[in-house]
């Protein structure tokens, strides 16, 4: 059939039977959360929604290991959490101010995000900084990705087709990491996806570069590390040449398309200007916590 | 299987409806309750015509299933007004004249109602945000802006006067 006509919606109560829904239509079952992305979709051939919002996988927890969040929290609620407020999980926070519209953020949720893996999605960015897990379960047994690893394609995951994904796991960061969330729209006060977008991670000890992490967005066929950039940074001191060098660097590693919202010639030199922006902001943000 | 029997409450009254397991929250709201103040514009979540609130959230009613919206509240255009009193964004808008064609103007207001419940002294960035998700073709949106905080305004002299 040509056209999204699913025949049944299920909303399981708990994970035993939302795997039985799952085992039962396989491919031909979509999981559903905020909507916001599968109602435009609308993907042919679905013959069953399961509706995962009453799994109770809405929340965001605090625990010895880190943050947990679960699959179906608002994103809403990340730009509103008190856990999330300060440096460095902020860049998550930041993040998730800076996707789509508020009343898209008030339905959108951060597993279904992830699992669209839109090369451009703001989230992943800022996930990749902090280290994050991804928590998948399967019928049979549970496993964890580092969200780097879970995007292998343009909207495409490591998630095969029994599995889904569970919560995110952030580990505990030195509070003294300096974290920036930067992205560039074709109109900057506009809803758009971004053309670029980049989230760095930086500790350092006097000026002394001791760890980053530079994610960038939009300009590959996943969101990637540029590693060289970051390799290059390491044991450096972050004075303005350096830094200037290492967003020269991240710019190369990035292998951007030509699309409506610009080329990837523009989009090469804007990573460089976001990548040394951000990276400013990050060692101005480690400097409030030394102080 | 087909048809699912959700109960679902619009304008605090309760309905039962029958829906299809696709049918989006707009479509029933327009074609089997017949509240026709909620507008189907894009139909993809970039114009906020359809925007109503959901347990007092705003959300797009075209991005979500009307099984989805089973148990909750729903509030649409249709629901503002006390009897034949406009609620004050409804009046602020035909005060300050904040439509032209008048397609976006339910998103508008539904997209703003939230905002003024949870403060009424909101800044026009406050409102300026609040509404990026809301198109509107004709007016420029400046007059728009104006209303919301005009409605914050009588919202405001309102509730000063309710406590005397």
């Amino acid at each position: 059939m040509a056209y999204f006509r699913p025949k049944e919606y299920c909303q399981p109560s708990n994970i035993a039977e939302f795997f039985d829904l799952l085992s039962k239509y396989q491919a031909k079952a979509r999981i559903i959360a905020g909507g916001t992305d599968l109602l435009v979709q609308k993907p042919f051939g679905t013959e069953c929604l399961i509706d995962i919002s009453g799994l109770g996988l809405s929340y965001i927890k605090k625990t010895d290991s880190g943050i947990h969040i679960g699959a179906t929290t608002k994103v809403v609620a990340l730009e509103n959490s008190p856990l999330l407020a300060q440096n460095p999980f902020a860049v998550l926070s930041e993040a998730a101010h800076a996707m789509a519209g508020p009343t898209v953020r008030n339905m959108a949720t951060i597993g279904g995000n992830i699992c669209n893996a839109s090369p451009a999605a703001d989230l992943p960015i800022a996930l990749m900084v902090l280290n994050a897990s991804v928590e998948i379960m399967g019928p049979g047994a549970s496993r964890s990705l580092p969200i780097g690893e879970f995007f292998v394609n343009v909207n495409k995951t490591a998630l095969k087709d029994d599995e889904f994904v569970l919560e995110i796991r952030i580990p505990r960061s030195p509070r003294s990491a300096g974290t920036s969330f930067l992205k560039l729209r074709r109109h900057q006060t506009a809803v758009d996806l971004a053309l670029v977008n980049t989230a760095v991670s930086v500790e350092k000890t006097g000026n002394i570069c001791d760890n980053v992490k530079i994610a960038l967005g939009a300009v590959a066929k996943t969101a990637i590390y540029a590693i060289e950039a970051q390799k290059y940074l390491i044991g450096r001191k972050l004075d303005p040449e350096v830094i200037k060098s290492a967003a020269k660097i991240a710019s190369d590693e990035s292998q951007p398309i030509n699309d409506i919202r610009g080329s990837a010639d523009y989009r090469r030199r804007m990573v460089e200007v976001l990548v040394r922006r951000a990276i400013e902001t990050c060692t101005r943000r480690c400097q409030l916590w030394e102080n | 299987m087909g048809k699912l029997r959700i109960m679902i409450t619009v304008n605090h009254q309760k309905h039962e409806v029958d829906v299809e397991p696709y049918e989006t929250l707009l479509d029933v709201l327009r074609n089997k309750l017949g509240l026709m103040g909620t507008k189907p514009g894009c139909r993809e979540g970039e114009c906020g015509a359809c925007t109503v609130n959901l347990n007092g959230k705003a959300v797009l009613s075209c991005l979500m299933l009307a099984a989805q919206a089973a148990g909750k509240d729903v509030l649409t255009i249709e629901g503002l007004q006390e009897g034949a009193r406009l609620h004050p964004l409804q009046e602020a808008f035909v005060k300050n004249s904040a439509l032209q064609c008048g397609f976006c103007t339910p998103g508008m207001i539904m997209a703003s109602k939230p905002l003024l419940d949870a403060n009424p002294n909101p800044s026009e960035k406050d409102v300026r945000d609040s509404l990026t998700n809301n198109l509107c073709r004709c007016t420029g949106y400046k007059v728009i802006v104006d209303a919301v905080l005009d409605a914050a305004k009588s919202v405001n002299k309102k509730g000063a006067h309710d406590e005397n």
